[in-house]
């Protein structure tokens, strides 16, 4: 009998170990995967509440049917030029003529205290514009 | 004495097998746990990092009064990719959920972090006055208001 007892017990007990070990690595796993999406939305968070920017200027050339719009980046943080957004008159915009930042046409980043020049095509004068930074913050200028 | 033998031998044998049974019971249990508790962390995950912002420009006509058509642009504010699919996509108008909805990402070929989506929700005759469009997408809720 003592080795039944004996033999039983260590199967259950190596059946408890087993058991233990996946339930720890899954439950490990999951809650650091939360925590990294957490931190990176708290990063997101910070990020956004660092962002700022204003459109400065708004002009409309019926010469040339160019619509220049001019916005600084008065936040603390970098802002990338690919994700900057316009909307002119509610139609989204992506076909610049030409787009620089403080004069340089080769550069991805928008620095704080730097101005965006933005030309477009538009046939019409428009009137209202909007650019969109890439953690959402956003200014309007009614021409 | 072979009797006694034989004997201990059977209740030996039906000892381990019923020990092996509780194991296997057991740790089959707390797999499926785990497997659980994997998927719902990867989901949870997912609603966290889901962060959807509507960029459309309120004051400017976002209804089309011809075509019967909201037309809305929705930019990836979180940092998860987002399926550009109706499905994943709950919308309401005025409170009513609607399903004649197109989307086209209109930046790129998927719905990335910083991408912008144009939703077309069709059949919304709206009454001049106030209304709102409510957004859900993966458990992250937006709200745009506008006037017709």
């Amino acid at each position: 009998m003592g080795f039944s007892v004996s033999g039983s017990a260590a199967i259950v007990f190596v059946g408890i170990f087993l058991a233990f070990s996946t339930a720890y690595t899954a439950s490990a796993n999951g809650f650091e995967r939360v925590n990294d999406a957490r931190s990176a939305v708290d990063d997101e968070a910070l990020e956004r509440q660092n962002t700022a920017l204003a459109v400065t200027n708004v002009t409309y050339d019926a010469g040339t049917d160019t619509l220049t719009v001019e916005a600084v980046n008065e936040g603390t943080t970098t802002l990338e030029i690919g994700a900057v957004d316009l909307l002119v008159d509610n139609a989204y915009r992506d076909n610049f003529t030409a787009l620089t930042v403080a004069g340089d046409d080769s550069t991805a980043l928008w620095l704080p205290g730097e101005r965006l020049r933005v030309d477009v095509n538009a046939t019409s004068r428009p009137t209202r514009v909007k650019l969109v930074s890439g953690p959402g913050v956003a200014d309007v200028e009614v021409i | 004495m072979a009797s006694v033998s034989a004997s201990h031998l059977i209740l030996f044998i039906a000892s381990l097998v019923i020990a092996v049974g509780v194991a296997g019971t057991f740790t089959q249990g707390i797999s499926r746990l785990s497997q659980g508790i994997d998927d719902q962390s990867l989901e949870v995950s997912e609603e966290v990092r889901t962060d959807i912002e509507v960029i459309s420009d309120a004051g400017s006509p976002v209804h089309n009064n011809s075509t019967n058509t909201v037309t809305l642009l929705v930019k990836n504010t979180g940092t998860a990719d987002i399926p550009a699919d109706s499905r994943f996509i709950e919308i309401l108008v005025d409170g009513r959920y609607r399903t004649n909805v197109t989307i086209t990402v209109v930046d790129g070929e998927r719905w990335r972090p910083n991408n912008v989506i144009r939703l077309e929700i069709g059949g919304a005759d709206l009454s001049p006055g106030d209304h709102r469009v409510k957004l859900i997408v993966n458990g992250d809720e937006e709200v745009f208001r506008f006037r017709t």
